[in-house]
């Protein structure tokens, strides 16, 4: 039994660790803030969800006890890494930042200028 | 077996957090540098959780959730202070 | 909604009365049986059944994960395509919803859905403005955030 679970916290674990890279990866390798943004708030998301998942069951396994803290990082971290992209890129947009040279439409400007 | 591949999650999370160091440097502008700076504070929550699966400790655990709010909070007010110029304003109706 | 939980709970306190025992474990049970006979009675009501209300959160959330899974494998096979041949670019999409919290629920669940990301919401909360890492297949796109995603949050907040 305990075996099956580490096998399962290993696999979560380094599956999150993965999804870092990505983020990471996407980061250098995207060409503006927006698109960055995409990378930033979706994989890093998910890849500390699962590290926590991990942590979890790992809390679960070794002590007996149910950790709800680590459940309520989780939730936290769910509701407002959404929050955050939203806040960044729109701060970005108000104060200025170009889109990329390759965008091919910009309805919020169109709106802006009516 | 299961302490190597915890070693090798450290590995990658700590690359990725030193690729999100080059974003910090560089970005062309400052919303990069926030976006990149968020991203490391979340990598640092990972980081803490598979230290505390390492030392076989749950006393980590407080500050998972610490740092995740401040990380949070930080960017909150890198996106106000970028948008406005000011992190607090008097006038709470704007 | 409220009248109903609280007839709930009084229910539960009379089945732990009746049992004379006072666990939580005895609360629990009758909490449910009290569900089931407001089910049963659910026409006499004025208001809606409330179980119904807390399925609809249940499947709301539901949907969350599924688009966080969908747009984490979206945002991976872009950034790990070894060509860029992406066209980001901003649309307008009108919404139907009218108070604050369905519009942050709406976009967060936007921002969570594959290659979209909402940047601003118009002063008058009726067009958010979404950002689309490929504006070429965003017609499908929208039709999912209309047809699914407003919905699902209707069905909560009725």
């Amino acid at each position: 039994m305990t075996e099956i679970l580490k096998f399962f916290i290993g696999l979560t674990v380094l599956t999150g660790a993965l999804l870092s890279l990505v983020t990471a990866f996407g980061l250098i390798r995207l060409p503006d803030v927006y698109t960055r943004n995409h990378a930033a708030s979706k994989s890093a998301t998910l890849g500390v969800m699962l590290v926590l998942l991990g942590t979890l069951l790992y809390a679960y396994q070794d002590t007996g006890s149910f950790h709800s803290r680590l459940l309520l990082g989780i939730a936290f971290i769910f509701m407002t890494s959404p929050v955050a992209g939203h806040l960044i890129s729109r701060a970005a947009y108000n104060s200025g930042v170009k889109l990329w040279g390759n965008s091919v439409r910009d309805d919020l400007a169109k709106h802006r200028k009516k | 077996m299961f302490e190597i591949v915890l070693m090798i999650s450290l590995f990658i999370i700590s690359l990725a957090m030193l690729g999100l160091i080059y974003r910090v440097i560089k970005g062309p502008t400052i919303p990069d540098r926030v976006v990149a700076l968020d991203a490391l504070g979340i990598n640092l929550v990972s980081i803490i959780a598979i230290v505390s699966i390492f030392l076989k400790t749950t006393a980590f655990l407080d500050i998972i959730l610490l740092i995740g709010i401040l990380a949070f909070i930080g960017t909150v007010a890198f996106s106000k202070y970028l948008e406005k110029g000011v992190i607090m304003e008097r006038d709470r109706n704007s | 909604m409220a009248f109903q939980i609280l007839l709930n709970f009084f229910l539960a306190f009379i089945w732990m009365f009746l049992k004379t025992s006072y666990t939580p474990v005895t609360f629990l049970v009758g909490y449910f049986f009290g569900l089931l006979v407001i089910f049963t009675f659910r026409r006499f009501f004025h208001t809606r059944f409330y179980g119904y209300k807390i399925v609809a959160v249940i499947r709301l959330f539901l949907i969350f994960n599924r688009e966080l899974f969908l747009s984490n494998l979206a945002v991976l096979k872009v950034i790990l395509k070894p060509k860029l041949d992406i066209k980001p670019g901003i649309f307008a999409l009108p919404t139907e919803l009218k108070e604050d919290w369905e519009i942050t629920i709406l976009a967060n669940l936007i921002t969570l859905t594959p290659g979209t990301l909402v940047i601003d919401i118009s002063p008058d909360n009726s067009i958010l403005y979404v950002h689309a890492m490929d504006i070429d297949d965003i017609q499908e796109a929208i039709d999912g955030i209309k047809n699914s995603f407003e919905k699902a949050i209707m069905e909560v907040s009725r």
